[in-house]
Formats: structure tokens, sequence, C-alpha cells
């Protein structure tokens, strides 16, 4: 849910990153957190387990330059991957904009990656949402593992809808396609807000 | 259960804070902010000391939906009250309405009861204000024209240092 306020000239948006566990959610936090300048990142916070794995969720607060005159925050959350933490994501993706869904590409967790995309949209039609009218990209990762299905077959299990979205090959852990995942499903969010302007070819 | 957008113009933030800063005289309380339940703050009021107004309302927003769905599993439709006591400082969270929560600040000066009186009669201002706001039409102004290319690649531009 977008929130515009006139008198902080601020617009904030939510974005989730979904998936199932292990996927390299909350590995994508961790590099945007390191990589962006103090002035564009608030404190992240991991609502994790003993052993590292997210229990609740990661929040990570970063903002872009903004637009007329307006700062363009946005508030990043992980949710738990595992299958038994269904309730605490359905609460996590209340108020959301956009969503990146982290997919493992190892052969062995793509029925993982489906079961959850499932889940994804089961969970956001609880709010009214349809996975087809919000903003989305996919994010095929772990690419650099040896055992990994190839961006055609994850293509087939997981954009299949009536309008292919944008899907980004990456390495979380080293950075690898985090910023070009980020910097699309941001600017998805804000075109879906605002519009944009048809514009004459010169 | 449709989450709607929200948009909150000058004057609405004018009223709200007028709202905050008079519960905070009244409850003798330190700080309070408003916070939409998907974890967004929307207000904030007298917080004397810089307070990590992004990060404490993601987590009140969680503390207070997690209670919700526990109450759930009970039976009850929530549970509108959230209170937690620490040494020195201690918080209530109560509801505004279906998507705000109110978060409060409060220390050894004042009590759990003169709180909790007062942010009812607070959050019943500021409900009455959210719902005007929710009414009014979503961009005018300067966001009333959709975006150009370039704004929007701005607007939405993260780089690494």
């Amino acid at each position: 849910m977008s929130i515009i306020n006139y008198a902080a000239r601020v617009i904030n948006f939510k974005i989730v990153y979904y998936g199932p566990g292990m996927a390299g959610k909350t590995a994508n936090l961790q590099y945007i957190h390191r990589c962006l300048p103090d002035d564009n990142k608030g404190k992240m916070i991991s609502l994790a387990a003993g052993d590292d794995r997210t229990l609740f969720f990661d929040f990570l607060p970063v903002s872009a330059t903004g637009v007329r005159g307006f700062t363009t925050r946005f508030q990043l959350y992980t949710v738990p991957g595992q299958t038994h933490y269904n309730m605490t994501r359905k609460l996590v993706l209340r108020g959301v904009d956009g969503v990146v869904f982290v997919a493992d590409s190892q052969w062995d967790r793509l029925r993982d990656d489906v079961e959850s995309f499932r889940n994804l949209d089961e969970n956001l039609k609880e709010y009214g949402l349809a996975l087809a009218t919000t903003p989305h990209v996919l994010q095929y990762n772990k690419r650099d593992l040896g055992d990994v299905a190839s961006v055609d077959y994850l293509e087939y299990l997981l954009n299949r809808g009536a309008r292919r979205v944008p899907a980004f090959e990456a390495v979380a852990v080293d950075g690898t396609g985090v910023f070009d995942t980020l910097n699309t499903v941001s600017r998805l969010v804000l075109v879906k807000e605002f519009g944009q302007a048809q514009e004459a070819r010169a | 259960m449709r989450i709607h957008d929200l948009v909150i113009h000058e004057s609405d933030a004018a009223r709200i804070d007028a709202v905050l800063l008079r519960f905070l005289s009244d409850a003798n309380a330190s700080a309070a902010l408003l916070i939409d339940r998907g974890g967004q703050p929307l207000a904030e009021a007298g917080t004397a000391r810089t307070l990590d107004v992004g990060s404490i309302g993601a987590l009140a927003a969680a503390a207070f939906s997690s209670t919700a769905a526990l109450a759930r599993l009970l039976g009850e439709s929530e549970f509108s009250v959230l209170f937690h006591e620490g040494v020195r400082e201690s918080m209530h969270v109560s509801t505004v309405d279906d998507g705000t929560i109110l978060l409060a600040i409060f220390d050894e000066r004042t009590t759990i009861g003169m709180v909790r009186l007062f942010a009812r009669e607070a959050s019943a201002s500021v409900g009455g204000i959210l719902a005007e706001t929710r009414a009014r039409p979503r961009r005018v102004g300067a966001l009333a024209a959709p975006l150009t290319a370039e704004e929007a690649r701005r607007g939405s531009d993260h780089r690494p240092a």
C-alpha cells in the first residue's frame, strides 16, 4: 500500500522478497545494505532463529533520488521461506506494493520454488490482490552452483502469465543481479502508482 | 481484505500532529507514533531523542499483527491493546482503525491507565481524520501528471556506493 505524505514530501512503498527457504532472500537485503551509501539506507533488522534462518522477517528501508521534490522510500521485507511459517508470510505481505520472487535455481529445489510461487498467489488473494496485477519480478538465484536448471526451464515453470515479467539471473551472495532486481521492481511499483507518459519518438 | 492506499495532505498532517501533541500533553507520554499496519510510519510527535521511527514502525506493526493473529486463534477478533513494560520506559500500542495503530512511549511520570485512557480519545480523533483522508483524491498538484521515463528512472534508481 503506497503512502503519499505531502507534508513530509515522502512517498512510501513496501516491497517483499518472497520465495522458498534458503533461496537467498536475506542475502539480497544483506548485499543491498552492505553496498548502499548511508544516506540511502536505514538500519537492517533481521528477526532470525539461532541458525540464521529467518523467523519472522528482515527489514531494510532504502530511498532513491525521488520525483518532483518527493523522496521515494522503499521498505524492503523478506518472509520466512519454510513451509510451516505461512501465517507469518501472510502478515508480512500486508500492504505490499511489489514483490521479488527469489527462486533457487538448483534442480532439487524447483519443486519448492513452484510451491512457494503458488503460495504467494494464494496469500496475495487474502488481501484482495492478484499476482497478475501486482508489480513483481523474478530472480533466478544461485546461478554459480553446478546443478542448476536452465533459465529457459525456470521461465517455463515460473514466468507463464499472460504477460512475461522481468526476470534476472543472480548470485545474491556476491551481488550479481541484486541491484538490477531491486531497481526494476522499484520502477514497476512507481509506474503502477503514477503511470508513465508516452513520450514522442525523436 | 482489501487494503487501500493512503494520501496525507498537508492540512491532514497538521491536524494529526495537533491530536498527537494533545495526547502527549494529556497522557504525559514522551512520544507518539502513528503507524500503518503494514509497518510504515505515518506521523510522529514528541520524539525528544532521535528514535529510529522506520524500525519501530516495522517491528511494532509486526508485533501487533502477530498478536491479532494469536487473538483469532482464540476466537477473538483481535487484542486491541499491546503493552510492553520496561525498566525505564514502556510502550503501549492500540488500534486506531482497520489500517492504523497508535504507539505511545512513556516512563514513570505517568501510568498505563492514563496512557490507555487518552490513547482511546486520540485514536477516535485520528481515526476521523484518516477517514476523511482516505476519501480525498489521490494525486493532486505536483504528482497529478504521469511520470516521464527519466522521472521513473530517478525515482527508482538505487546505486551501490
